[in-house]
């Protein structure tokens, strides 16, 4: 999309360049010739005055009248001309020689060319007409801009009302589990807005917190882009549907090491590829879930099978099953650190921070035409959330697992201690370096010149020191290879 | 209520989205966008670049997060505006379509 944006931008600059230039010509031209055929026009009339002069008079008179009129009278007018033009040639040249003949052959040449200006003469008129009519594409662009308005304001409204239907059926259930429904982050205290927070003309945000083993959770309301026009003009070629985006953040204490995730296999494939955690741990591809009694929509990653035993209790079960249409993904993780970072080989020194977090992306059914009847039917899916935050809550890997999960983690960050060993000890040797110019520094800015031998003795000593160590490294490694 | 609260509830408004920008590029690309063709209309006298320009002001707009500050937002669909005008006031001629 970047990419294409700014090559359309680059296109049409050398573009316009090149039109520009044409205009200027084409104009210049067009004047010309209206001037000198202004001129010639004049001359025709003097000569065949009879003839030509009521056409013209038509014509100036019938100014306003459309193009298609002039044309008509020019060609009768070009029509005349041929007819009086041959028949003075013909009655003329019988007389005369041939070298009369080619004279005259010039003139119906030279008429029939003059003849012709008048045409292009039409089409300069029509631009300077003041009808309405002549400004249509004007009329086509304010008409599309007030297209777009009038879809900006019912697409604000339809997000609006959609956001308050969801917001309107959750409530009590939101406010039965949790203390405090809704926060701005603008209050000192605590306090419930119990309100949604607008974030964008399509994204609305809710913090919910104040309940055990969670830290808090947000929700998301992540709809189309009803208000604006491309927009919606895109998904009529590709349908695509709101979403709503629930992100729970667990408790340290609350949660086992685990990382498990459960949703269409698309959307799997996508996160495995995205998301960090699901990369580094999920290593299998997503793998159906039918063993379980899950439809064939949804598949299962998971960091080992144990998990998986674990989450995929009857209840869960159920609720995968009756709802998989809407079920986007579901992810538990405990080291959940966002999508991966694309960074500079330089910069990656630590590894990035993680959250145990529980994640659930949701459709909104009707792709689409969604009406606020249809938040009525998500209801049930926030009663999953809240089971699983018990059950991530009861869950607990046995033995095996939990020594699986840390030799898991632990190979891990072996590996990012290794991609970024280089990195580490180029940054510990010019550390290292800045410490001794440091001190050096301080040992020259010292006026008193006793001090100096004294600071400069104790970095002496300090070095020789060092490199006694070294040696004794050496020493130590010599003997244990032999 | 449920839940028997062991802690004092946190509140912590969330630090919501750590790269909005990263997210969804429109509107500052159509911000770019609109102020690139309104200074094309306005120097190459092009009456359907400057169209194109508040054409572009207006979906930059539709798309704006509520972080971003609306300054910007009226600079650039001011200047479109401004070239729009210039352009007419210049050649008051109906545009020509370019094909």
């Amino acid at each position: 999309m970047k990419n294409l944006y700014i090559f359309i931008a680059v296109l049409f600059i050398p573009w316009s360049f090149s039109v520009a230039k044409y205009d200027e010509f084409e104009d210049g031209d067009d004047i010309m010739e209206y001037d000198d055929n202004d001129f010639a026009e004049f001359e025709d009339v003097s000569e065949d005055a009879v003839t030509e002069s009521p056409q013209r008079i038509i014509t100036t008179e019938d100014d306003e009248e459309e193009a298609t009129v002039e044309l008509e009278g020019q060609d009768e007018n070009q029509e005349d001309f041929d007819d009086a033009d041959a028949q003075e040639g013909d009655t003329e040249s019988e007389p005369y020689d041939d070298e009369e003949f080619e004279g005259y052959e010039e003139k119906p040449d030279a008429s029939p060319s003059k003849n012709k200006d008048p045409i292009t003469i039409v089409n300069v008129p029509a631009h300077l007409q003041n009808s309405w009519e002549s400004y249509y594409m004007e009329i086509l662009m304010v008409t599309g801009l007030l297209a777009y308005i009038m879809n900006y304001i019912i697409g604000k409204n339809k997000n609006n009302r959609l956001a308050h239907a969801w917001f309107n059926t959750h409530r009590e259930l939101l406010e039965s589990n949790f203390a405090l429904v809704g926060d701005d982050g603008t209050n000192k205290e605590a306090t419930s807005t119990g309100k949604l927070n607008q974030e964008n003309e399509h994204i609305y945000n809710l913090w919910c917190s104040g309940r055990v083993c969670c830290e808090g959770m947000l929700i998301q309301l992540k709809f189309l882009k009803r208000q604006d026009l491309l927009n919606v003009l895109a998904r009529m070629m590709r349908p695509a549907s709101d979403q709503v985006q629930i992100k729970v953040t667990m408790n340290d204490e609350d949660m086992d090491t685990y990382v498990f995730a459960v949703g269409t296999r698309k959307a799997l494939v996508r996160l495995q590829k995205e998301m960090q955690d699901l990369s580094e741990f999920c290593s299998d591809k997503p793998k159906s879930g039918a063993k379980y009694g899950l439809p064939d929509s949804l598949a299962i990653l998971s960091e080992m099978g144990e998990v998986t035993e674990g989450m995929m209790d009857a209840k869960m079960i159920h609720f995968l099953t009756h709802y998989a249409d809407k079920i986007e993904s579901v992810q538990f993780s405990d080291q959940f650190s966002g999508p991966k970072l694309m960074q500079e080989e330089g910069q990656l020194t630590k590894l990035p921070e993680t959250k145990k977090t529980l994640l659930f992306t949701f459709n909104v059914p009707g792709s689409g035409n969604t009406s606020p009847k249809d938040m009525e039917s998500l209801l049930p899916l926030m009663s999953m959330v809240i089971y699983s935050i018990d059950k991530a809550k009861k869950f607990r890997l046995n033995r095996e697992g939990k020594q699986k999960a840390d030799k898991n983690r632990a190979r891990v960050e072996e590996n990012f201690l290794k991609l970024t060993h280089v990195q580490r000890q180029e940054a510990a040797q010019s550390r290292r370096e800045e410490k001794k110019r440091a001190e050096k520094e301080r040992i020259m800015n010292e006026e008193d010149p006793e001090k100096q031998r004294r600071l400069e003795e104790a970095a002496l000593r300090r070095e020789q020191k060092k490199l006694e160590k070294k040696q004794m490294k050496m020493k130590q490694i010599k003997v244990k290879a032999m | 209520p449920l839940p028997p609260d062991g802690a004092v509830p946190r509140y912590k408004p969330p630090a919501t989205e750590t790269n909005p920008a990263l997210e969804d590029p429109t509107p500052d690309y159509m911000n770019l966008l609109g102020m690139v063709f309104s200074m094309c209309g306005l120097m190459l006298k092009l009456k359907w670049c400057a169209w194109i320009a508040v054409y572009c002001s207006f979906i930059s707009f539709a798309n704006s997060r509520s972080s971003e500050d609306t300054k910007q937002m009226m600079s650039s669909f001011m200047l479109s505006i401004s070239a729009v005008v210039m352009s007419y006031l210049q050649n008051p001629q109906p545009m020509s379509p370019p094909w």
